[in-house]
């Protein structure tokens, strides 16, 4: 009888990590049998990776300090695949580098998104009452208002600068997560295995941390997915508009905008960039929908 | 019944504090701006003490909230400002926005015709041909269309349609009614592609329904089970997030003015915002965002008539 109990512990708890690593390794290969998430990945890969790598590859400098005028305009070659622009700069050098912008501005004003969302969403959610009553109605406002509007009106306030494009990104996207993870969490909350370790004294903080938000993750990470390809279009439109990144720094939406000028004698500065930034933003949009029917099946369709 | 004109009235309710918040971020915006907003009426040689006087007179001394309720209270009286750009100095932005405003809702109106017409067929199509071929490549099509920004699809209608082949003019207003197709294609096509989803989706879920299987088992034709029973109940859900469709037609609006250089609202925040005409940039945002409210406010209304389940929540 001594041994036997912290027998049945380790059992069960290695039991608990088999388990856990089981399901893990399940959705792994799950989603390594859905197309989607296997192509989206692929696309996201491959210009991640070119974003990455922009440093060291052996590419003509994006933003030259001495601009050469009879490289202006010149179609496709060898020598620049994707030909030059008015200016005479690399398109394919400053398309890559413009991943890099566009990637990092959106990543992070979704992650930041995700912070405040998840803070506020978990806080509302857990506790209810007079916080929630608070959060969920300024949860509402945000959710109503139309999204792009409030980036375009925070961003043209601030002055165009990357800092400022994340901080518009974020302030008009958190409201989505927040919703989410309120919902997620009121109904988390209710069930047994909460009441189970409150009953064995455990913290509100532990518990929100370290059983509601697991169980909240796989929605969280859908549309954290998808969010990613939102923030990207919202970052090229402000770009496009020219609130958003200026130059002479790369960015796909600026370039798409210049280029407009020169679609009969040179489509090629429009077309470059827009292509890359249509199969970066539908590389996300297919990891975000692949994982949306391998994590949770009942999700599906709901969004538009 | 009753309960439907509570659902309405808390749902209007709720729009009321939507509006001010608009309203409370338009005003923020102006104040957030940096440099100072009597720079741009400072007579030339004007001296620190004059400046300081002109800051007094039109308030700019005042506390944040005094500032924030006079904004209001011009608000309220349909006072917008004018506008302090150079080529259209001191005219009222009011008049500026009626000036436009029917430019966008026209363009509007088309691409939302131009959306349904080629959204519900090919969604009705798509869901008739399910896990064929056809539906295949009109799920692609639809999450192409999706994942494309609105300016990147017009500059490639810009140049299929106009740059290479002249059947339609690329800018502005001078072409007439053919002026407006590409924009209102644009807008249009990229909304199409979530109607064509939502028109698939709905239609597959009521292809399922018994009273389907029974229509059929009494020998009815194919084509009439579908076309005069299935597509009734599966339009509904499609018709009554029109309201939200709004959404996306405001800010794709916005994108493709500026594209085509049609000069409606959208164009107009984005010449504002270059001049930096921050009053003018405060009443199209602040006109847009009211559309949106009541765009979000109809859909809700539609929704609650179609499915009765919705006015408890």
């Amino acid at each position: 009888m001594k041994f036997r109990q912290p027998m049945n512990d380790m059992l069960s708890s290695w039991k608990m990590a088999a388990g856990v690593k089981r399901s893990v390794l399940d959705i792994i290969i799950r989603c390594s049998r859905n197309a989607m998430v296997v192509t989206g990945t692929t696309i996201i890969i491959i210009i991640v990776s070119l974003a990455l790598l922009a440093p060291i590859l052996p590419m003509a400098d994006p933003t030259p300090s001495q601009l050469v005028p009879e490289d202006a305009l010149l179609p496709p070659s060898s020598n620049h695949w994707f030909g030059t622009d008015e200016l005479g700069r690399d398109v394919f050098s400053r398309t890559i580098w413009g991943a890099r912008v566009s990637l990092t501005v959106a990543t992070l004003a979704i992650f930041f998104s995700l912070l405040i969302g998840v803070m506020l969403g978990l806080t509302a959610g857990y506790f209810g009452g007079v916080p929630d009553y608070i959060i969920a109605g300024t949860i509402d406002l945000f959710w109503t208002f139309p999204s792009f509007l409030l980036a375009l009106a925070f961003a043209a306030a601030l002055g165009p600068s990357l800092g400022n494009v994340i901080l518009a990104i974020s302030i008009s996207y958190w409201a989505g997560f927040a919703r989410l993870m309120r919902g997620q969490a009121l109904s988390v909350r209710e069930r047994q295995f909460i009441e189970a370790s409150r009953a064995l004294g455990a913290k509100n903080l532990r518990i929100m941390f370290t059983h509601v938000l697991p169980n909240c993750m796989a929605p969280l990470i859908v549309w954290a997915s998808i969010g990613v390809a939102d923030a990207i279009t919202i970052e090229s439109s402000l770009s496009f508009l020219g609130v958003g990144t200026q130059p002479p720094t790369p960015s796909w939406g600026y370039m798409l905008y210049r280029g407009i000028a020169y679609l009969q004698e040179a489509p090629w500065i429009s077309t470059f960039p827009g292509v890359t930034l249509l199969f970066t933003i539908l590389g996300f949009n297919l990891i975000g929908d692949g994982l949306r029917d391998v994590l949770d099946p009942r999700m599906k369709g709901m969004r538009r | 019944m009753a309960d439907l004109v509570s659902y309405i009235i808390r749902k209007l309710l709720l729009a009321i504090p939507v509006i001010f918040l608009a309203t409370f971020i338009v005003f923020l915006m102006l104040y957030m701006t940096p440099g100072d907003p009597i720079s741009q009426i400072i007579p030339p040689h004007a001296s620190a003490e004059d400046i300081e006087k002109l800051r007094e007179k039109y308030g700019f001394n005042d506390p944040f909230i005094v500032q924030y309720w006079r904004f209001l209270e011009r608000l309220f009286h349909g006072d917008l400002g004018s506008s302090v750009a150079r080529a259209t100095l001191n005219t009222d932005i009011a008049y500026l926005l009626i000036q436009r405003l029917p430019r966008t809702l026209e363009l509007m109106a088309i691409g939302l015709t131009i959306s349904y017409s080629i959204g519900i067929p090919l969604g009705v199509f798509a869901a008739l041909k399910q896990d064929t071929w056809k539906d295949r490549s009109v799920m692609v099509f639809t999450l192409m269309a999706y994942a494309m920004p609105s300016f990147w699809l017009g500059i490639l209608l810009m140049m299929a349609l106009s740059v290479y082949t002249n059947i339609l003019p690329a800018e502005g207003t001078v072409g007439g009614f053919k002026s407006i197709l590409l924009p209102a294609l644009t807008l249009g096509l990229g909304n199409a592609a979530l109607t064509t989803r939502m028109m698939r989706s709905s239609m597959l879920e009521v292809k399922r329904q018994d009273y389907i299987t029974q229509l059929r088992s009494r020998g009815l034709p194919e084509r009439e089970v579908i076309f005069k029973h299935a597509l009734k109940n599966a339009i509904l859900p499609v018709i009554t997030v029109v309201g939200l469709d709004i959404g996306w037609f405001v800010a794709g609006a916005v994108v493709v003015e500026t594209v085509f250089a049609w000069p409606g609202i959208g164009m107009l925040v984005t010449t504002s915002i270059s001049n930096h005409d921050f009053p003018a940039v405060q009443g199209c945002i602040l006109i847009l965002a009211f559309f949106v409210i009541i765009g979000n406010l109809v859909a809700d209304i539609l929704y609650a008539f179609a499915d009765p389940r919705v006015r408890l929540g």
